[in-house]
């Protein structure tokens, strides 16, 4: 047994927003607190895949976010590799749900731009750029415009941007949720190969079972109202990971879906608290 | 019972997709339509006094003259000067500003009721004020151009930078840039189709503001060439002026649709 690395970990972190009820900023009586997360905790070990999971609304994307540093949390921490990080950071690197590139740059600049960021000399930009392109098998539409790109491509590019900053971890929120049935298939196929090619810790936030139990080493089940883990689930298969269809078939896949479509449904409570 | 044909020989195979931009049928109906206009109008020139309406031939023949002369060239020149030092000069003062108020809100605020004020107002009632400040030389020209100009190109500017979309704004912080970086890769690059729309309506009010100028400041350059024909009762003469003054119209307008094409090639053009 190899020694395990937490290279993740989201430590009691809660989150509500305010939601104004009058435009008048004095008057707050009106207002609503929104509680989105509430004391959520869980670890990602170095190397692991593990989707987050649960109904809309449950905070999923938010606690994504957040560990990004994209949003502030209330109380509790994020740490990556043991350090508490509170602001945006290259050693995270964040895969959007609608690719949102740059439409200005190429695809090989859209991969380049965090590496121009950091201020890494153009040559070794490019050629960074280019191996991440190959890997996500789009070495041909380096000088193509986003908008000549499919969704699924477009994508491609997303996850190579994401990983050309070399991150710690790797962040996707709900990446192939707006893409249709086929070209998610293939691109779940395509990130279980980069997975185990890259070897890169990875958090997937998704609403899709099959995608979740299809990708992940253990998924986190969330509950809404407050967002909290309702439970961590260890996902058996091992890689090299057959095929989505043929794992289907194993018994076990039909066990664990249906442990979470439970879990996930029996998970409805109200949202919201009036103040007053 | 009925016989079931399943291939039709009359078929042919249909195209879809978006047509070709010069379709050959709508260049016949194009050409059909100058050749009656222009048809039409020499008739009718033909008919009526010279003074009210010259044909296309008499237009001709004095364009042919003016050339020669060299009159056309020199009042061209002196025009072209006023537009492009005065377009040139806004463009830059518009653009500037522009991000400036697209970026910081308490610039907006400061700024917003005057140009709206300013905008707002039909340029031409300053023309009295502009001379009185300057004169009825170049700068009054230059003046009168530029106010004209700057508006479109500011309010456009500004709108491009309030635009970028939220979720280039959040890449670019999930990147971890700085608040340069944010606007030189994302907010500039981004508002840069808007600056090319600026800058096209901006060349037609700089086009007006030119030949106004030029009628009510010290008369000069094409605007000179109208009245002074005009005055003759010259209206072939008259005419040919005009004329330019659309193509001149015509070739900025194509000339910043191609600066577009280059500053912004990832807009498909509409």
């Amino acid at each position: 047994m190899t020694e395990t690395v937490q290279k993740l970990e989201v430590r009691r972190v809660t989150k509500s927003f305010r939601i104004r009820g009058r435009a008048n900023a004095q008057d707050r009586t009106q207002d609503r607190v929104l509680n989105v997360l509430a004391d959520v905790s869980f670890q990602v070990r170095q190397g692991e895949l593990v989707s987050i999971i649960g109904e809309s609304g449950c905070g999923k994307t938010t606690l994504l976010r957040i560990i990004q540093g994209l949003v502030h949390l209330d109380s509790g921490a994020i740490l990556v590799d043991g350090v508490q990080v509170t602001k945006p950071g290259r050693d995270r690197g964040f895969v959007f749900q609608h690719a949102s590139l740059l439409p200005w740059r190429t695809a090989r600049k859209n991969v380049e731009f965090g590496l121009e960021l950091q201020g890494v000399a153009a040559a070794e930009r490019t050629r960074r750029a280019e191996k991440l392109l190959e890997l996500v098998g789009l070495a041909e539409a380096a000088e193509q415009y986003p908008h000549q790109l499919s969704g699924g491509m477009q994508q491609r590019i997303g996850l190579a941007r994401a990983l050309a900053i070399d991150p710690a971890i790797l962040l996707m929120d709900e990446p192939f949720s707006a893409l249709d049935a086929q070209t998610r298939e293939v691109l779940q196929k395509e990130l279980v190969r980069i997975h185990d090619e890259t070897a890169k810790t990875t958090l997937f936030v998704t609403h899709d079972l099959d995608e979740a139990i299809y990708l992940s080493d253990r998924v986190v089940v969330m509950a809404a109202g407050p967002g909290r883990v309702k439970e961590i689930i260890d996902i058996p298969f091992a890689h090299p990971r057959p095929e989505l269809p043929e794992l289907r078939a194993d018994a076990r896949f039909h066990e664990i879906r249906g442990a979470m479509a439970g879990l996930i449904r029996n998970a409805t409570a109200a949202t919201s608290v009036k103040v007053g | 019972m009925a016989e079931i044909h399943l291939s039709n020989a009359e078929a042919t195979v249909e195209t879809i997709g978006p047509a070709p931009r010069a379709a050959g049928k709508l260049w016949i109906a194009r050409m059909c339509s100058m050749v009656v206009v222009l048809g039409g109008w020499e008739i009718l020139g033909l008919r009526v006094s010279p003074v009210f309406l010259s044909p296309p031939s008499a237009i001709f023949k004095a364009g042919v003259v003016m050339a020669r002369s060299g009159e056309l060239w020199g009042a061209l020149s002196t025009s072209l000067e006023t537009l492009v030092i005065g377009f040139v000069t806004a463009s830059v003062v518009g653009i500037v500003l522009g991000l400036l108020i697209g970026r910081y809100k308490t610039f907006d605020a400061a700024t917003d009721w005057l140009i709206n004020a300013l905008y707002a107002m039909p340029m031409v009632a300053i023309i009295p004020l502009v001379i009185l400040w300057f004169g009825l030389g170049e700068e009054a020209k230059l003046f009168i151009v530029g106010i004209l100009t700057v508006f479109p190109v500011l309010i456009n500017t500004a709108a491009g930078v309030r635009n970028v979309p939220q979720s280039l704004i959040d890449v670019s912080t999930a990147f971890a840039a700085n608040e340069r970086q944010v606007f030189t890769k994302i907010i500039l690059p981004s508002a840069v189709p808007y600056m090319m729309t600026g800058l096209r309506l901006g060349i037609g009010r700089a086009i007006i503001g030119m030949v106004v100028a030029e009628f009510f400041t010290a008369i000069t350059g094409l605007g000179a060439v109208i009245v002074k024909y005009g005055n003759q009762y010259d209206t072939a003469s008259m005419f040919v002026p005009l004329l330019v003054l659309m193509l001149l119209g015509i070739l900025l307008t194509y000339g910043v649709r191609r600066l577009e094409e280059m500053f912004a090639p990832w807009k498909e053009v509409d």
